[in-house]
């Protein structure tokens, strides 16, 4: 009974969003437009630059404010499954130190008295009861604590895992770009609505270029745990994925591809040298 | 002698009976350190931790300081690049290197350069030198196409079929054999 | 999908599949090996490496030692250039086709002198002075493809390469930079950043003294004159015709040279270079300025 209900509420959760969004893409307002042509640092050479709507958040309905045009090197490259995905295990494991402990032989309480004599008994020959053999006994190459997963991926796979998931993002309409965070109320069910209606999946990452966002926004997610702000440097994979929808401001989206773009056309001898522990 | 000293400090007592090794330190051991006596007479502390903060250091030397001097220009040649330095079109490159035309866009396939300017064909040599194969990486566009007109290029040059291989998703070709400079030529005659 | 473009192909593909999130992502199949082998067919068996010692514990030992015995390489007592190698100067070699072609990269700024600094920045040469390297042997490969005019410093150089230099019109110096003038060329960005003093380059030492001062090898300790006589001596061996240095328009440039106690161009020892306020500290104080002038 529960599972068909649960199947009904999923399949209008679905269907209504989607007539939203068709009803917002067909009624764009053409008048305002702002088409900006790039001045490119890098320009692309062979594929062509993609071209995103620029978005707002002042309304619940979606306004396109303009047209905007990404790098396909940042914004359009290969999506590499594989890359983003030892990314992903590179951030799972580098802050990862596991505290699953075992005690040996010699640390398991007791034990230091020869259980029975060498001889005469007819029985196995014993000279603790806390030997490995024995129930209750150390445990022999077992797990000792405080060891760290911790490594550094290469460094142009952390590069190019950016730009895969940021390119498969935007491959799968989940990355938007609006032009401002500025909202009209701090209340945090406008912003849950605007979700819904946009069909912006529950959670929402929100990436703005400086870490001093509006006051409207950092109060309005700060009751919504599925809806995240963070600043351009904080930006990584694995809060990418975990999110279904990344949201950019436009500078923000201009700065990653600004940094990227500068990183992979300079010299980067220093950056892709053997990580040392002393080096920051 | 010693055995006062041995009373006033544990410190002292290690050094006792060897006052002649820690010239600069006999004369502390015994005496309480204070502050004014600190700012009067150089004294040498044996150990970093115990030594007081120095207040003021009056600088030894005297240094004239040059805002926007004419000698900065000097100090900026020495700075690494930003990034890596634009190329600006010359009449001749004379190490045979030629950079990458405009028209090289409008073929339906296309290699790109690295960010040395370089063209990415290399040769893998796997085996102890037995297999070689050249490959063409950082392909865009119609790869099958591509690999069709250096299949041909190849067999009009050598006058022979020539084994390659497509690796769509992996943009790049492999050409089973040492064929590096003859693709290079290619690759520059295209104009990638 | 009408697409033959390879990235908007796989794009493409992506929309109509599930969004790419952390539960369905995989590596490639076979990209992780397992460190350990079975118990298969040769389970038990040593995995070919043999019984016990150097095979087994991958110990390889250095090149040329016998294991105990007296090596080969120090049998022939006659042999004496072997003698101090590990000692000796090495020049890690730059051609004059890879100067050719950072000229032509733009990597190089030939209306300036180069020298060792500006070939380290333009990231196609590094060099290890810890490891006894003492900056570049400039070798003739791509001498006959050479075409700049150019006014270089080099540690070493052959006459070859100096007749090819000097035949665009161009001027070569060896000059000796002790290892610690080294450090600095090389990343003169990071000892500006300790905030010390330029220091003083040292004079060469004893058995190198003969390479650095004598004009056939355009040493910066030679007399001008020499240099001047050998120039012409070596236009006429190897058949140009030698450019009037005097006549050029880039005179100043081509004659701009290093003091031999100098180590960075235009930069004098004893000064600081505050790379934040960008202004540099002369010393003032006489006792400093007669150090550093010594």
């Amino acid at each position: 009974m529960t599972s068909i209900l649960i199947k009904a509420l999923k399949s209008i959760y679905i269907s209504v969003p989607s007539q939203n969004a068709k009803f917002a893409t067909s009624a764009i307002c053409s008048n305002t437009l702002s088409i900006t042509n790039k001045e490119w640092k890098y320009p692309p050479t062979f594929t062509k630059p993609r071209e995103v709507w620029i978005e707002n958040l002042d309304t619940i309905e979606e306004k396109k404010l303009g047209l905007f045009e990404l790098h396909p090197t940042v914004y359009g490259a290969t999506p590499r499954i594989d890359i983003i995905h030892r990314n992903v295990i590179w951030q799972r494991k580098y802050r990862w130190v596991s505290w699953a402990h075992t005690k040996t032989r010699a640390e398991v309480r007791g034990g230091g008295r020869k259980p029975w004599p060498q001889k005469g008994l007819g029985k196995a020959r014993h000279g603790s009861i806390r030997s490995p053999l024995f129930r209750g006994g150390g445990v022999i190459h077992g797990p000792r604590a405080g060891n760290t997963h911790f490594f550094m991926l290469p460094f142009h796979l952390r590069l190019y895992g950016l730009t895969s998931t940021l390119s498969a993002k935007l491959a799968q309409d989940d990355l938007h770009v609006v032009k401002d965070l500025d909202i009209p109320s701090d209340n945090s069910e406008y912003l849950a609505e605007l979700i819904l209606s946009r069909n912006w999946g529950p959670s929402v990452l929100i990436v703005d270029d400086t870490d001093y966002a509006p006051r409207n926004i950092t109060v309005a997610t700060g009751n919504l745990p599925h809806v995240n702000l963070m600043p351009v440097y904080g930006l990584n994979v694995y809060s990418m994925l975990k999110h279904d929808t990344l949201i950019l401001t436009q500078s923000a989206a201009e700065k990653i591809e600004d940094r990227i773009l500068q990183l992979l056309h300079s010299d980067t001898r220093k950056q892709q040298a053997k990580f040392k522990l002393d080096q920051v | 002698m010693a055995t006062v000293w041995r009373s006033q400090s544990a410190f002292a007592r290690i050094f006792a009976g060897k006052s002649g090794l820690i010239l600069n330190n006999t004369a502390d051991l015994g005496a309480k350190l204070n502050p004014a006596s600190i700012s009067t007479l150089k004294k040498h502390y044996s150990n970093y931790a115990h030594s007081p903060f120095v207040r003021k250091i009056q600088e030894q030397y005297e240094f004239e300081i040059i805002k926007n001097p004419p000698e900065w220009e000097y100090v900026q040649r020495l700075l690494p690049f930003e990034s890596i330095p634009k190329i600006t079109p010359k009449a001749a490159y004379p190490s045979g290197w030629i950079p990458q035309k405009e028209e090289a866009s409008n073929l339906p396939y296309f290699i790109e350069r690295n960010k040395n300017q370089d063209l990415s064909i290399y040769l893998d040599i796997s085996y102890r030198g037995m297999r070689k194969i050249s490959k063409i990486k950082k392909i865009e566009g119609d790869i099958w196409l591509m690999n069709d007109d250096v299949k041909d290029f190849l067999k009009k040059r050598y006058k022979r079929y020539i084994e390659t291989r497509v690796h769509e998703l992996g943009k790049f070709i492999e050409v089973k054999g040492d064929y590096v400079n003859a693709l290079n030529e290619w690759a520059y005659s295209k104009g990638f | 999908m009408g697409s033959r473009q390879i990235t908007e192909k796989a794009l493409t593909m992506l929309r109509s599949l599930p969004r790419v999130s952390l539960g369905n992502i995989r590596d490639n199949p076979g990209y992780k090996k397992n460190p350990k082998r079975g118990r298969g067919q040769h389970g038990g068996d040593k995995h070919g490496a043999g019984n016990k010692g150097s095979g087994q514990r991958q110990n390889y030992m250095r090149l040329g030692y016998e294991t105990g015995n007296n090596p080969f390489y120090l049998r022939m007592p006659h042999e004496h250039y072997y003698k101090g190698h590990h000692l000796r100067r090495q020049y890690p070699p730059f051609s004059l086709h890879e100067l050719q072609l950072i000229i032509d990269k733009d990597r190089l700024d030939i209306s300036k002198p180069i020298d060792i600094a500006s070939i380290v920045k333009s990231g196609m040469y590094n060099f290890t002075p810890d490891e006894k390297h003492f900056g570049i042997n400039l070798t003739d490969v791509g001498a006959d493809c050479f075409a700049a005019k150019i006014n270089i410093e080099v540690q070493w150089a052959s006459e070859q390469v100096i007749a090819a230099i000097e035949k665009m019109g161009g001027v070569i110096t060896t000059a000796y930079y002790d290892p610690h003038s080294l450090y600095l060329l090389r990343d003169p960005k990071k000892f500006f950043e300790s905030g010390q003093s330029i220091p003083r380059r040292m004079i060469p030492p004893p058995d190198a003294i003969e390479y650095y001062t004598s004009a056939k090898s355009r040493g910066y300790l030679a007399d001008p004159e020499e240099i001047s006589k050998d120039r012409l001596r070596l236009a006429q061996k190897y058949g140009y015709e030698l450019h009037v240095l005097e006549d050029d328009p880039n005179y100043e440039m081509l004659c701009e040279r290093k003091d031999p106690r100098q180590i960075f161009y235009g930069l004098e020892p004893g000064w600081v270079i505050n790379l934040k306020d960008q202004c540099i500290l002369k010393p003032k104080d006489s006792e400093l300025q007669r150090f550093f002038a010594s």
